[in-house]
C-alpha cells in the first residue's frame, strides 16, 4: 500500500486555482522528486499535503483520509515538513529551533536530537546562534533537523538547494540519502535543479503550471527528449 | 535621588506587569487588543466586591479576580477576535467598543464615583526617610516574580517556546505542529490572568474608577510602541523607562506632565526608528 495516496488534488488561493487534479502514490521507503519550473506549484503541493492550503480531492497517508485535516495534525499524524524558505524562528537559538520542531514528539527528544546533530554536526557546535545569524546552508540544516524532531513517517522538502553552494547542496543530498539508507523514512522532495534531483530520488513526477506532465524512474525520465529539451536544453 | 530610585522602581514594576500581557498579545497576534484596558478593570472591581462587599479573604478576592480577567479575555478572543483575525482594524476597532460597554456596565454596577481599595498589606517602610506602604512593595515583587516565572516560561517549557514560535513565524511553527488558534487562545487567556492581577496592584496603588482601564492602556501602548515587537525583555526595559521618566516628571517638575513625555517619546519612537528600541519588525 502506498504511504501516500494524492487524487485529483486541486489547490485554490481565493479563486485562483493554481493545483489542477494532480493525482499520485508515494510508496514507503523511497526517495521521490517533484520537479518543475518556478511557478509550477511544486510548493503549493507540499503545502496542500501539510493541509496548509485550501483544496479539494483526496490526500490518504498511512491509508487515512488528511485533505481537510490541520497542519498540526498531520505533523502528529506522521509527516515532516522543511518548507522553501525554512520559515524558522529567527531569533531562537538552533537548539530552541529543533526543541518547537519536538513539540508533539516529546517522548523521543533526546534521540531525535543526537540523530540531527549526527547528521549535521555543525549544528551541535552552534546550538545557541540565533537562527537569523546563520548562512543559507545552515538554516536549511535547522529546517531539516525541526522536521526531523517530529520524528515523521514521511519527509516533504520544498527546495532543498535553493541559493545554496554547490558543496552545501551534495552535503544536503548526503544527509537525505543516509536518513533514506539507514532509517528506510519515506521522502518527498521538490527541486528546480533536476541534475540534484536524479542524484538523489529513485521516482520522479514532473510538475507544470499545476499539472503533472510526466512520472517515471530516473532511467525512465532521462531518455525523455521533453526532460531533455526542457530542463538540460538539449 | 533616593526617593526617586524607589518610587521609580515600584511603578516600574507594575508598569511591566500591565504591559507584558499586551505586549503578548501584540506579538503572536499582531493585533493591538484596546479591550486589554478591561481586564485591569474588571481584575480591581471583581476584587473589591468580593474582598469588601461580600467579606471573603483576598487570597479568594485574588483567584476570582484572576479567573474573571481569564474568561473574559478567553471569551473576547473566541467570540470576537477570532472572527475578525484577518482584519486588525476591525479588531482594534471593536476591542475599544467593548472596552466602552465594559466601561458602562461598570458604571451601572458601581456607579460613576471612585472607591477606594484596601491595601493588600497596612504597613509602611521608611527606607532613607522614604515611606514605601508595604502594599505597593508586596505588589512590585511580585511582578517581578510573576514577570520573572513568565520569561522562564517563555523559554523553557514547549507550551511559552510555541508562543515565542508562532509569534516569530506562524508558518514555521505549523509545520512543527503547533496549532496557531490554540495558541493565540493560550496567550489571551494568559494575558487576561496578567492583567486582572495587574488591576488589583493598580487599584491598590490609585483607586477603584470605571475609566481606570485608560491609562493602564496607554502605559501597555507605550510599552509596545517604544519597545517593540517581539521582545519580552525589550517591554520590561521600556516599562522602567516610562516608570522613571515619570516618576523623575512628577518629583522635578509637575506632576501634570506625568503622562506627557511618554507621549512624546512615542512619536519620537516612531519616527526614528519604526521597528522600536528592541523590536524586531516594522510596525
Amino acid at each position: 500500500m502506498a504511504l501516500l495516496e494524492i487524487s485529483n488534488l486541486e489547490a485554490f488561493y481565493g479563486k485562483a486555482r493554481s493545483l489542477h487534479g494532480v493525482s499520485l502514490n508515494i510508496e514507503p521507503g523511497k526517495i521521490v522528486a517533484i520537479i518543475g519550473p518556478n511557478g509550477a506549484g511544486k510548493s503549493t503541493l507540499l503545502d496542500s499535503i501539510m493541509g496548509i492550503t485550501t483544496t479539494t480531492g483526496s490526500v490518504k497517508f498511512d491509508g487515512q483520509e488528511i485533505r481537510a485535516q490541520s497542519p498540526a495534525l498531520n505533523v502528529k499524524a506522521g509527516i515532516g515538513y522543511a518548507p522553501e524558505r525554512g520559515n524558522l524562528f529567527p531569533f531562537m537559538g538552533v537548539k530552541d529551533n529543533l526543541l518547537v520542531g519536538a513539540y508533539t514528539s516529546r517522548d523521543k527528544i533526546d534521540e531525535n536530537l543526537r540523530m540531527v546533530f549526527d547528521l549535521f554536526p555543525v549544528l551541535e557546535q552552534r546550538q545557541t546562534q540565533e537562527t537569523g545569524t546563520q548562512s543559507g546552508g545552515e538554516r536549511q540544516m535547522v529546517s531539516l533537523g525541526r522536521a526531523l524532531m517530529t520524528s515523521p513517517k514521511l519527509l516533504l522538502v520544498d527546495e532543498p538547494t535553493i541559493g545554496l553552494a554547490p558543496k552545501v547542496c551534495l552535503d544536503i543530498a548526503a544527509a537525505l540519502k543516509k536518513l533514506n539508507e539507514e532509517t528506510g523514512l519515506t521522502i518527498v522532495i521538490t527541486e528546480q535543479n533536476v541534475n540534484f534531483a536524479m542524484s538523489l530520488a529513485q521516482e520522479l513526477h514532473v510538475l507544470e503550471t499545476g499539472e503533472l506532465r510526466l512520472s517515471g524512474t530516473v532511467d525512465e525520465l532521462q531518455g525523455e527528449d521533453y526532460i531533455k529539451q526542457a530542463y538540460f536544453g538539449a | 535621588m533616593t526617593h526617586i530610585i524607589i518610587q521609580g522602581l515600584l511603578l516600574s514594576g507594575l508598569y511591566a506587569l500591565i504591559a507584558v500581557g499586551f505586549t503578548m498579545i501584540f506579538s503572536v497576534g499582531r493585533v493591538l487588543n484596546l479591550a486589554y484596558g478591561v481586564y485591569i478593570m474588571l481584575g480591581g472591581y471583581i476584587y473589591f466586591q468580593c474582598v469588601q462587599v461580600w467579606h471573603l479573604p483576598k487570597a479568594v478576592g485574588f483567584v476570582m479576580a484572576v479567573a474573571a480577567g481569564v474568561a473574559f479575555a478567553v471569551a473576547t478572543y473566541q467570540l470576537l477576535v477570532r472572527r475578525l483575525e484577518n482584519n486588525p482594524v476591525a479588531v482594534e476597532i471593536s476591542t475599544l467598543i467593548l472596552a466602552v460597554v465594559m466601561q458602562a456596565l461598570i458604571v451601572m454596577i458601581y456607579g460613576a464615583a471612585s472607591r477606594t481599595m484596601w491595601p493588600l498589606v497596612n504597613g509602611v517602610w521608611r527606607i532613607e526617610g522614604v515611606a514605601v506602604t508595604y502594599n505597593i512593595l508586596i505588589a512590585t515583587v511580585a511582578s517581578w516574580f510573576i514577570l520573572g516565572g513568565l520569561m522562564w516560561f517563555v523559554h523553557k517549557t514547549h507550551l511559552g517556546r510555541a508562543i515565542m514560535a508562532v509569534s516569530m513565524d506562524r508558518k514555521g511553527a505549523m509545520v512543527s505542529g503547533i496549532d496557531p488558534r490554540r495558541i493565540s487562545l493560550i496567550t489571551w487567556a494568559i494575558s487576561g490572568g496578567l492583567g486582572a492581577i495587574a488591576g488589583v496592584f493598580f487599584a491598590t496603588y490609585t483607586q477603584l474608577d470605571p475609566s481606570m482601564w485608560v491609562g493602564p492602556l496607554i502605559i501597555a501602548v507605550a510599552v509596545v510602541v517604544i519597545g517593540g515587537i517581539g521582545s519580552i525583555v525589550g517591554s520590561l526595559i521600556v516599562a522602567h523607562l516610562i516608570g522613571f521618566m515619570e516618576t523623575i516628571t512628577t518629583s522635578l517638575l509637575a506632576a501634570e506632565l506625568r503622562g506627557v513625555f511618554t507621549m512624546l517619546l512615542i512619536i519620537i519612537v516612531l519616527i526614528v526608528t519604526p521597528k522600536g528600541l528592541f523590536g524586531r519588525e516594522e510596525l
